[in-house]
């Protein structure tokens, strides 16, 4: 690889990233707005048109306020504990297929960090390091509601890993690889002469819902928000975090989310495919120029994953949080059983499909 | 020739922060250690090319055993733990872990399995088809058996940590409900 | 190794784009400690007994099964992966095997919720 190679590369890499990152700024501003949008308030319009700078205000404010270390706490674990919670969150992207390729001076780059092998098993593999972030913070704030806090959020992550793991592996067994780019590329074109585009979830409507589902407890969104309960816990783990330190957190559940999103949209929404519009077709009308249809193809991606998190900010704002035995019930007794039979529905389904 | 390298970084990265889970004397520190220790493990497969290996292991052993571990940690009232000694020293570590070492290399050896170059070799770790078609064919009764041995794993860890018994015998235990017990 | 340098790199990216964040917020914010800002936080209420406090074993347990059907889980993903193709070259040996491993898992999950293991009080 030359030194150019190499750049570009680095460049990519840190521009995907940054597409991600960017994702906290613009929510911070989305969740206010639609929860006054919803709720019928204003809500943040003073700085900027439509209160736009809000979010870059709130950026500005966190950098710029005391950034305070307690007498009580573990001081070494405590300072790590946002950037433990920030590299999970910075390293599931890596598999995320945002488009297909572009070519500078004669070189191709996909526009995906890397096409892993075993893409959605690095992903679940990962995003599980997710909870050391929040035990640590929890247990290293030597405070009560941390520490509730922190195991609460680690009981139901866990508890809510093995349905996503599951619904994941009907998707898996749909579409026959574990790289997420595969699985888009077979997304293309369309079904029954037509209809409706091929995408993933109209193979496998449960699996989408158990991993909808999942995606919403495993990033403690409402209603599965019971780490960070205001009424009970104070602010659950991070009660003790001030400054940038519990920006980070946040930073760090709002990547968790979008990459959740961006995952839904490779696996069951087709990923950087319009529908009825297919790859080949798309390229001839823009005068077969592959880096125009990966800008379009990025568009396209980043127009379904802001899709999704508009979603989980409406239900955010339309849905009241579970009890904690709930919760361990719905995982446990609802959504295990059905990915399992979703599994085995879908083997049973494509052993008649393949058999014909 | 940076491979070996590599290879020998994750290596001593590996037995660096297993030391410390031995002479830690910090329960969370010396998860921390098993931790990265398993990331190095992790690390080595990559590097002798099984990445679904690879992968596994960061899903159950750090995604999963070291949780439960600092789960334990967290469970326990760590502060009388953290009191009671200073772990065993450096002097009785290094006398241990070396014996044990050079026991293995001398066992590796009248074994005649030293070789390491043929075992980064072997094709079949590396295809995570070809992995899967080996373990589904020759050794389905194997997996079949697993499927029935980790039911009765699943019956003795309930029987071990019986909820009934425990929770009755420790009064002090709080649910998670809140602080003062869950009325919440 | 071309697949995981890149990685390489985003963890880099990640954890120094977490210290610079550290670092310039202990440079930026003031610096002015006091005792009741240092204290514990517990919306005004003075502090009681350690925070260190037992738990119930019950999230043990539940940490216990988690591990166990994760790794029953993991077994689902090299035969998701290699059935379909097994399926179209007639083979329907794949199927049989996933539904009994399946019925023992179903077993050991049915096992669980008789003996009430989830009811959280």
């Amino acid at each position: 690889m030359s030194a150019v190679e190499f750049s570009i590369n680095t460049l990519k890499i840190f521009l995907l990233w940054f597409s991600i990152v960017n994702v906290v700024p613009v929510m911070l501003w989305v969740e206010r707005r639609a929860a006054g949008l919803i709720q019928d308030r204003p809500g943040p319009n003073r700085v900027g048109p439509f209160g736009l700078f809000q979010a870059i205000a709130d950026v500005i404010k966190f950098f710029w306020k005391m950034d305070p270390v307690p007498k009580h706490v573990n001081r070494f674990l405590f300072l790590i504990a946002p950037i433990l919670s920030l590299i999970p969150a910075s390293l599931t992207l890596a598999a995320l297929p945002f488009a297909d390729k572009m070519v500078i001076w004669g070189r191709e780059y996909q526009l995906q960090v890397s096409d892993l092998h075993v893409g959605i098993l690095y992903m679940l593999a990962i995003g599980s390091l997710g909870a050391y972030g929040i035990l640590f913070g929890g247990w290293a704030s030597n405070n009560k509601y941390s520490l509730l806090g922190a195991l609460r959020a680690s009981a139901q992550m866990i508890s809510y890993e093995i349905p996503l793991g599951l619904a994941a592996c009907g998707a898996v067994l749909f579409f026959g690889t574990f790289s997420l780019r595969g699985m888009v590329f077979m997304q293309d074109g369309t079904l029954f002469g037509g209809l409706l585009p091929k995408w993933g979830i109209f193979f496998q409507p449960l699996g989408f819902l158990i991993f909808f589902i999942t995606s919403l407890a495993e990033t403690n969104r409402v209603p599965f928000d019971l780490p960070e309960t205001e009424g009970e816990l104070v602010a659950g783990f991070h009660t003790e975090y001030g400054s940038m330190k519990f920006a980070m957190f946040m930073m760090a559940e709002y990547m968790n989310l979008a990459t959740m999103s961006g995952l839904m949209t490779a696996m069951y929404f087709g990923g950087w495919h319009i529908p009825y519009v297919s790859d080949a077709t798309l390229l001839s009308w823009l005068g077969g120029s592959v880096n125009l249809l990966a800008i379009v193809q990025l568009g396209v991606f980043f127009f379904k994953l802001y899709t999704f998190l508009l979603i989980y900010v409406w239900i955010r704002w339309t849905l009241p949080r579970f009890r904690f035995d709930q919760l361990m019930r719905v995982a446990w007794k609802n959504l295990i059983p059905l990915s399992m039979i979703n599994l085995i529905v879908t083997a049973i389904l494509l052993y008649f499909w393949e058999m014909r | 020739m940076s491979k070996e390298w590599l290879i020998c970084g994750a290596g001593i990265m590996t037995l660096a922060s297993a030391l410390m889970v031995v002479l830690s004397s910090n329960a969370i520190y010396s998860a921390i250690g098993l931790l990265i220790s398993l990331f190095g493990l992790s690390a080595l497969y990559l590097l002798w090319g099984s990445a679904f290996l690879s992968v596994i292991q960061v899903l159950i052993y750090a995604g999963a055993i070291v949780v439960l571990f600092v789960f334990v940690v967290m469970l326990l009232d760590m502060s009388r733990v953290v009191q009671t000694g200073k772990g065993p020293g450096w002097f009785t570590t290094l006398l241990v872990t070396g014996t044990g070492w050079i026991f293995s290399l001398f066992l590796l050896r009248a074994l005649n399995r030293g070789n390491f170059a043929g075992a980064i070799e072997h094709k079949a770790l590396g295809s995570i088809s070809v992995l899967s078609k080996i373990l589904f064919r020759e050794y389905l009764w194997p997996f079949e058996v697993l499927s029935v041995f980790l039911l009765a794993v699943v019956i003795s860890a309930y029987c071990l940590a019986r909820p009934e018994s425990l929770d009755n015998s420790g009064s002090d235990g709080v649910s998670i409900k809140g602080p003062k017990g869950g009325r919440s | 190794m071309d697949l995981y340098l890149p990685i390489a790199i985003l963890f880099i990216i990640g954890a120094g784009a977490g210290l610079v964040i550290i670092g310039l917020s202990s440079i930026l914010g003031p610096r002015n400690p006091q005792a009741t800002k240092l204290s514990v936080y517990e919306c005004g209420v003075t502090p009681e007994g350690s925070a260190r406090i037992p738990f119930k074993s019950r999230f043990y347990l539940i940490a216990v099964l988690f591990l166990l059907f994760d790794v029953e889980a993991v077994f689902f993903f090299p035969w998701a992966l290699v059935y379909r193709e097994s399926v179209r070259t007639g083979d329907a040996g794949l199927l049989f095997a996933m539904l009994i491993y399946m019925g023992f898992i179903a077993l050991g999950l049915v096992y669980i919720f008789r003996k009430n293991v989830l009811e959280l009080d």
